[in-house]
């Protein structure tokens, strides 16, 4: 199977990532988008948060206008309100809680009322009746009016003011008289003086479609006929009142509400009860962590009512409860800017996608994959999963193109064929033991692999063998599902060879990977260090540490504690810091992300290490790597056992090299075996800063050499008179280099310095080629 | 290629001299071509033996962007 063939954008296969029930299932464990703890209290519905965030901003008008919003007569709900959501504000748990309420009045007070008619509506043809007043027909009467049915209300009282007064007592001379003209402004049909009697509803009735009434006008006309507790409904008369009989302002407000609801199924000839949806206060599921908020104590209202300046005060105590435990650390959720079940749906959605822009592709590939989130996250949201099922999902429909990940997966090929080095101890055909260092301690760590090698060898009974290359992670996070079987098939025929021994690993994500390929435990070396002792030589090393836990360490309390007790015998003290552990974030290696996305792999090495001047100590090398490539201080916990520093971080070409010359050494010097090296008969130089722009543009010195070995043999280039410099290039798989340099015949052989070098992607050929 | 349309063009300044062929390059009609689309463009060649040259800015400017685009369709 060629894993290397690029992609057709006229390729058209189609696979959805999730059923539309495992898209929800997943979705529905981020709870960001609930509503918050004093909003979901208020059965209006009424968004307190976004409330007192409008007055922080100083805009009491859109504070002002929510409240107009949810009901005709703000005022009377201000004043009256028992507020549910006070008593779930959750400064109360370390303060006092926000007074939301106070907060309204303030924004009745101080913000203008919405000017402007509203769109120009058309009369519904059902007509309304109320009969009586009390809190919920007056507002149930308005409620309907603004839905637009012509409401006839029959009232005792002789005006508007006694009317508003009768149903709001509680209410200031000055706010009864601006209800009372708000109340003679609407478009309503007031009966006032009217001898509220079973006969009057009688005679009426026939004339209405929709009839409400005060609760005690339907207890004395119609007594034991009871409202339905949801459609607010009485059985008998067809009236439409209040569920209790004494309500207080708030259940007043909201059962005039749920009962304009039920008047509008009833205009539509539909059963009151159909399609109502969720009503009412319910408990919001939000997690919000309060051990960072900073309590303090309610600004007091004064009786007239708090100054803007006040409002605004006690509207910045609030923290706008939200949930963000995964972001808080997670470098690649912030940078995208979502939360993860938007994020889910747009990568969801983005698979989807047949023809058009895949715009989720990079961010997808961005994800570490180190599952931080499903730890942080109150409900264990696994972002990882996603993007590693999105990614796999795009290599099987081919919409994965190959640009991502190709210098990843030819670097593990590249571990398990050139490097590759499988063997059993000398003297031995099987043995009990096999060291797994991985690929990536090879590359950064030779020497301390070898030392570590023999350690083992001269150490343990039974003979230690030896298997030096790539555990397949690297396939894996790519989504390369038949690349990795191909691995698995190569390290369990190899483990077969050598009598399926205890597999010994050098790396965190090593021995996960080969736990669930072999279905066996694996152990970590630093087990067997701790069990037989430090070797001799082994660097003490006195000054304070950070232990940065790798992410494949996650949920594995045993190997934290098993590194925590070598550095421990190392004599190092170490410096804890609270985002490791369990909660340890990513250096930016996990999911390939620093292949695809080099300056957010960077931002993860950083926050990984905010700790400017302790030096850092980890049990992956490719934390290690990463680290150090940041210029931090940075240090594998082999290298002091092993006392085999490994120095500046290696470029690519480098970590190839470091391969390639650990199999040569391992062969000579354990094996004795004799590797046989051809070096060209020219020689290339590549100074300093080419060699930057090389290891920046990942081409590797392999590279270099196979483009100016094709010009030797009598390749093509330009000659640039100007600048006297020759470009040639190649075309190697997937990609075309380029060089520029300069060749010197001094001497019998030619001597070649290379001046610049970049590539592409895309095939160039002149148009008569074919 | 029936497409007359050029995506872009680079002129073939005089002091570009094919090396193995030891003549000056020439603007020539190629093509890009990358996950199953085609580019006509016009690059400085060879006429002899048709090395086509692609200039560093090119290559990691307008081509990059090209192949980024493709690689998401
Ligand atoms: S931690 Fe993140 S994923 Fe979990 S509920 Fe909160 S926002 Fe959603
Ligand atoms: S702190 Fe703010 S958002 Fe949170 S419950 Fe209290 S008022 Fe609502
Ligand atoms: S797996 Fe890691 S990088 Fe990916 S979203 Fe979760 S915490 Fe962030
Ligand atoms: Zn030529």
């Amino acid at each position: 199977m060629d894993h290397f063939k690029e992609r057709s954008t006229r390729d058209y296969f189609q696979k959805k990532l999730y059923s539309l029930e495992g898209l929800m299932e997943r979705e529905n464990r981020c709870i960001y988008e609930e509503p918050a703890f004093c909003h979901a209290a208020c059965p209006l519905g009424l968004d307190a948060k976004k409330l007192i965030a409008f007055i922080e901003k100083g805009s009491f008008s859109e504070a002002r206008a929510m409240l107009e919003h949810i009901t005709p007569f703000p005022r009377i709900l201000v004043y009256g309100c028992e507020a549910p959501c006070k008593k779930v504000c959750r400064m109360n748990e370390v303060g006092e809680g926000i007074d939301i309420p106070a907060l309204e009045r303030a924004a009745i007070n101080h913000g203008s009322p919405k000017t402007g008619k509203g769109m120009l509506k058309f009369k519904k043809k059902q007509k309304a009746a109320v009969f009586g007043s009390d809190l919920f027909s007056l507002s149930l009467a308005a409620e309907l009016a603004r839905k637009s049915y012509p409401v006839s209300f029959y009232v005792s009282q002789a005006d508007a003011v006694s009317l508003i007064k009768d149903c709001a007592p509680f209410l200031s001379e000055d706010d009864l008289a601006k209800e009372a003209k708000k109340l003679e402004a609407m478009d309503i049909k007031i009966i006032y003086s009217a001898r509220l009697t079973k006969e009057l509803f009688e005679s009426e009735k026939k004339n209405f479609d929709i009839i409400a009434a005060a609760r005690s006008f339907l207890s004395i006309c119609f007594p034991g006929d009871l409202p339905d507790s949801r459609t607010l409904l009485s059985p008998v008369s067809q009236l439409l009142s209040s569920q209790n009989g004494d309500p207080n302002v708030l259940e007043a407000i909201f059962d005039a509400r749920r009962a304009g609801v039920s008047a509008d199924r009833i205009a539509q000839g539909l059963d009151p009860g159909s399609s109502r949806g969720e009503e009412g206060a319910r408990e919001s599921r939000l997690y919000t962590d309060m051990s960072e908020a900073v309590p303090s104590k309610r600004i007091p209202e004064p009786r007239e009512g708090y100054a803007r300046e006040a409002a605004i005060e006690e509207a910045a105590r609030c923290i706008q409860c939200k949930c963000e435990e995964c972001i808080k650390h997670c470098v690649f959720l912030q940078e995208t800017g979502k939360y993860p079940r938007i994020l889910t749906r747009e990568i969801y959605n983005n698979v989807d996608i047949i023809m058009g822009d895949h715009l989720m592709n990079k961010t997808i590939n961005s994800c570490s994959l180190c599952g931080q989130c499903t730890v942080t996250c109150p409900n264990g949201y696994d972002m990882a999963e996603i993007c590693r099922d999105a990614r796999e999902n795009m290599v099987s429909t081919t919409k994965m193109a190959l640009a991502y990940h190709e210098f990843a997966l030819l670097d593990m090929l590249f571990s398990n064929d050139e490097a590759f080095l499988s063997k059993p101890q000398s003297g031995y055909e099987e043995c009990k033991y096999v060291f797994f260092p991985g690929c990536q301690a090879g590359a950064i760590a030779p020497d301390a692999v070898f030392k570590a090698y023999s350690d083992l060898a001269g150490r343990l009974e039974g003979g230690v063998g030896l298997i030096n290359g790539c555990c397949g992670a690297i396939a894996k996070w790519a989504g390369r599902t038949a690349m990795y079987e191909e691995c698995e098939e190569l390290l369990i025929s190899e483990l077969k060879k050598l009598g399926n021994p205890q597999i010994i690993a050098a790396c965190p994500t090593c021995k996960k990977t080969l736990e669930e390929m072999i279905g066996a435990e694996v152990k970590g070396i630093w087990d067997i260090l701790n069990e037989n002792g430090l070797p001799a030589g082994a660097l003490e090393y006195d000054r304070p540490l950070i232990m940065h836990d790798s992410c494949s360490a996650r949920g594995d309390r045993d190997m934290q504690a098993a590194i925590r007790k070598l550095t421990d015998s190392l004599g190092c003290t170490l410096k804890e810091v609270p985002y490791n552990g369990d909660m340890t974030e990513c250096c930016g290696y996990g999911g390939l992300v620093s292949y695809v996305n080099k300056d957010l792999a960077s931002k993860m090495a950083q926050s990984c290490t905010k700790d400017e001047d302790v030096p850092y100590i980890s049990y992956c090398m490719a934390c290690r790597d990463r680290f150090a490539r940041e210029g931090r201080e940075s240090m594998h916990v082999l290298e002091l056992v092993y006392a085999a520093p490994a120095g500046n971080p290696p470029d690519i070409s480098e970590k190839r090299k470091n391969r390639l010359n650990l199999k040569r050494k391992l062969l000579e010097e354990v094996w004795n075996e004799e590797v046989i090296e051809v070096s060209p008969e020219y020689k290339i130089v590549i100074p300093e800063d080419v060699a930057e722009i090389l290891d920046q543009r990942m081409i590797l010195e392999e590279d270099v050499y196979d483009v100016i070995e094709a010009y030797h043999a009598g390749g093509s280039a330009v000659y640039d008179e100007k600048s006297g410099l020759l470009t040639s290039s190649l075309r190697k798989g997937n990609v075309t280099f380029w060089l520029n340099f300069t060749e010197d015949e001094a001497g019998e052989a030619g001597v070649y310095t290379i001046k610049g070098a970049y590539s592409h992607r895309m095939k160039v050929r002149t148009r008569y080629d074919v | 290629m029936t497409d007359n349309k050029v995506y872009y063009s680079v002129e073939a300044e005089e002091n570009l001299i094919c090396s193995k062929c030891g003549i000056p390059l020439e603007k020539t009609e190629a093509v890009f071509e990358y996950l199953d689309n085609s580019f006509p463009v016009e690059l400085p060649a060879c006429p002899k033996c048709g090395f086509v040259y692609v200039p560093e800015d090119l290559a990691l400017g307008k081509v990059l962007s090209v192949e980024k685009v493709l690689e998401d369709k």
